[in-house]
């Protein structure tokens, strides 16, 4: 054969794979705002720096269906984001609406080998109807699809995992975001099991996709995803962002950037930011957003857990993850989610060599019914453990209130490389007004508790802690910044490069 | 215009009525404060709307999750 016909027919097959389900449904999708995967990748990465993989496959199991299935439904790729290697999935919901067969199934396989293998992200974009069917029905189906990669829902965070949900996201979109170390929600998007159609048909429930797997469901109750946004836009912008403070695999130390002009100029009003009164509560991201370097605060989980606050920031140009108690909800009390959300902090910091710092106001865990009934010591059980898996760098910063055994999941002791307070903390078992009643008997309004409060105020200040070595510095509240700067730099991992021990890396990726 | 209900984050007792129906707020804006754990802990509007109903008074035990107030937005 000629060699122009041989190129001919090349350019014809290259045509078709990318023209995906065709024309007129990615035209059907523009029309209503929907982006189309290709698209979807050129927003996501540098440049022209995709080069795909598999742009040929088409269904393997009904093969005279190949016109209709390019790409098997699901593109794969390398790429770069923020100039570093990448690989990516990214599901065209045009081709049998993405769902999982045979083809697409390798594809995915061999990108998340690759990553795990060389080192390099994986970003999967979802938007998926779940298993293609009829390809996984019956004995014959299920033999062939499902199960013959026991590495598919393996993590063992070699590197990060990102997942983003646009759209319907059942089955496989929906699995990437459990798994994944970052899952962002497009605002519409469903992340769930099945699809409302399914579930009235198997349970005679009448379900809208908002309430069976949408972002409010997911944001503040499940906790399964770590951001929700507006935009298809600010999808692409937070997995840049996400990944900017992340290394490429857990082998190496998460890069540095340049210190944004005007960081710290606020620190001579953070100590204004408390109150005066100890029983008032205040918004502890004011006193983040003030330490550290300006404009990179980058929270997840935001809407779940309220009382505790997990972000990604800088101090000084190097990426750290912050735990910080947040009064302004329940006072600062741990509930489980709170729990649960710092366990899920702590593991992403500890497996990316992410120092971490902790900055304590808390009067305690949430006690009573609801918090028992959510199973709080269980959750409690596991931030405490993770704190002793903890091998990254890790300061923490008592600001205000340090009581019980969250003084101890908080850093306390030596579960923190150095503890610094401020003059304001105040460090006991419990809230002096409670001790009072448990050690003199006597509760507010009851003659002599004014006296006895005082007796046992007197040892839960500062200086107690201090003197005893278990803060290892009192500090002015304007000297926090530096204070930390310099701290990360003298605990650093010397020895190791920068790299921790990863003893949570195969911890569960939701529980 | 939608039926917002506003919920208490906490157990606790009413301690002060910081809005009356008719009021209009914004998002952020602190609605109730509830006494617990020895704190004042507000209950805080995520939206912005008109106070139709405080469906507590001071002194009122409160539980985890209860619906406190009802705005319109």
């Amino acid at each position: 054969m000629a060699s122009e016909t041989l190129l001919a027919e090349y350019e014809a097959r290259r045509a078709k794979a990318l023209a995906g389900g065709g024309a007129d449904k990615y035209a059907k999708r523009t029309a209503k705002g929907i982006l189309n995967a290709r698209e979807r990748i050129t927003k996501l990465v540098d440049g022209d720096s995709f080069i795909e993989s598999g742009l040929f496959g088409t269904s393997a199991v009904e093969p005279h269906l190949a016109d209709e299935t390019q790409t098997d439904g699901k593109i794969a790729g390398y790429a770069k984001i923020g100039g570093r290697d990448v690989a990516i999935v990214v599901n065209d919901f045009t081709v049998k609406g993405a769902s999982t067969s045979y083809t697409n199934g390798r594809k995915v396989g061999h990108m998340k080998r690759t990553a795990t293998e060389r080192g390099m992200p994986l970003v999967c974009l979802g938007e998926s109807t779940g298993a293609r069917l009829p390809d996984a029905m019956g004995g014959y189906g299920m033999g062939m699809l499902l199960g013959n990669d026991n590495t598919q829902f393996r993590r063992t965070r070699e590197t990060p995992m990102v997942a983003a949900a646009f759209g319907p996201s059942f089955g496989s979109s929906t699995w990437m975001m459990c798994i994944s170390d970052f899952a962002v929600m497009h605002k519409g998007a469903t992340v769930a099991v099945s699809s409302p159609g399914l579930v009235s048909m198997a349970l005679g429930q009448k379900v809208t996709a908002e309430e069976l797997g949408g972002w409010r469901l997911h944001s503040d109750i499940t906790g399964l995803i770590d951001q929700a946004v507006d935009t298809e836009e600010e999808v692409f912008e937070a997995i840049q962002k996400f990944l900017s403070y992340m290394p490429s695999h857990h082998n190496e130390a998460p890069p540095d950037a340049p210190v944004p002009a005007g960081s710290g100029t606020d620190m001579d009003k953070v100590f204004g930011m408390l109150p005066e009164s100890r029983t008032q509560v205040y918004d502890m991201k004011r006193i983040i957003r003030c330490v550290v370097d300006k404009d990179t605060m980058f929270e997840l989980k935001p809407r779940f857990g309220k009382s505790a606050v997990t972000t990604l920031a800088r101090l000084g140009g190097k990426s750290v993850g912050i735990v910080a108690n947040n009064p302004l909800h329940r006072g600062g009390s741990l509930d489980a989610d709170a729990c649960r959300k710092i366990v899920d902090f702590l593991v992403l910091c500890d497996s990316f060599n992410v120092p971490v710092v902790l900055l304590v106001d808390t009067p305690g865990f949430q006690i009573g019914t609801e918090a028992e009934k959510a199973g709080a010591p269980g959750r409690i059980m596991n931030f405490m453990n993770a704190m002793t898996l903890l091998t990254v760098p890790h300061l923490s910063v008592i600001i205000r209130k340090s009581y019980g055994r969250a003084y101890v999941c908080m850093g306390g002791g030596r579960h923190s490389d150095d503890i610094a307070a401020w003059p304001s903390a105040e460090i006991s078992f419990m809230s002096p007004e409670f001790a009072t009643k448990i050690v003199h008997g006597v509760a507010f309004g009851e003659p002599g508790y004014e006296e006895k409060l005082k007796d046992i105020e007197k040892g839960a200040d500062v200086w107690g802690l201090a003197s005893v070595y278990a803060a290892q510095a009192v500090i002015r509240p304007q000297e926090t910044r530096d204070y930390l700067i310099r701290m990360l730099d003298v605990y650093k991992l010397r020895i190791s490069k920068g790299v921790g021990q990863h003893l949570m890396r195969t911890w569960p990726t939701s529980y | 215009m939608a039926r917002i209900e506003v919920k208490s984050e906490i157990t606790g007792t009413v301690w002060q009525l910081k809005s009356k129906p008719g009021d209009k707020v914004e998002s952020g804006d602190t609605l109730i404060v509830i006494e617990s754990m020895k704190m004042e802990i507000p209950v805080i509007t995520e939206d912005a709307g008109e106070v139709k109903e405080i469906l507590v008074k001071e002194k009122d035990p409160v539980a985890e999750g209860q619906v406190v107030a009802v705005l319109e937005g």
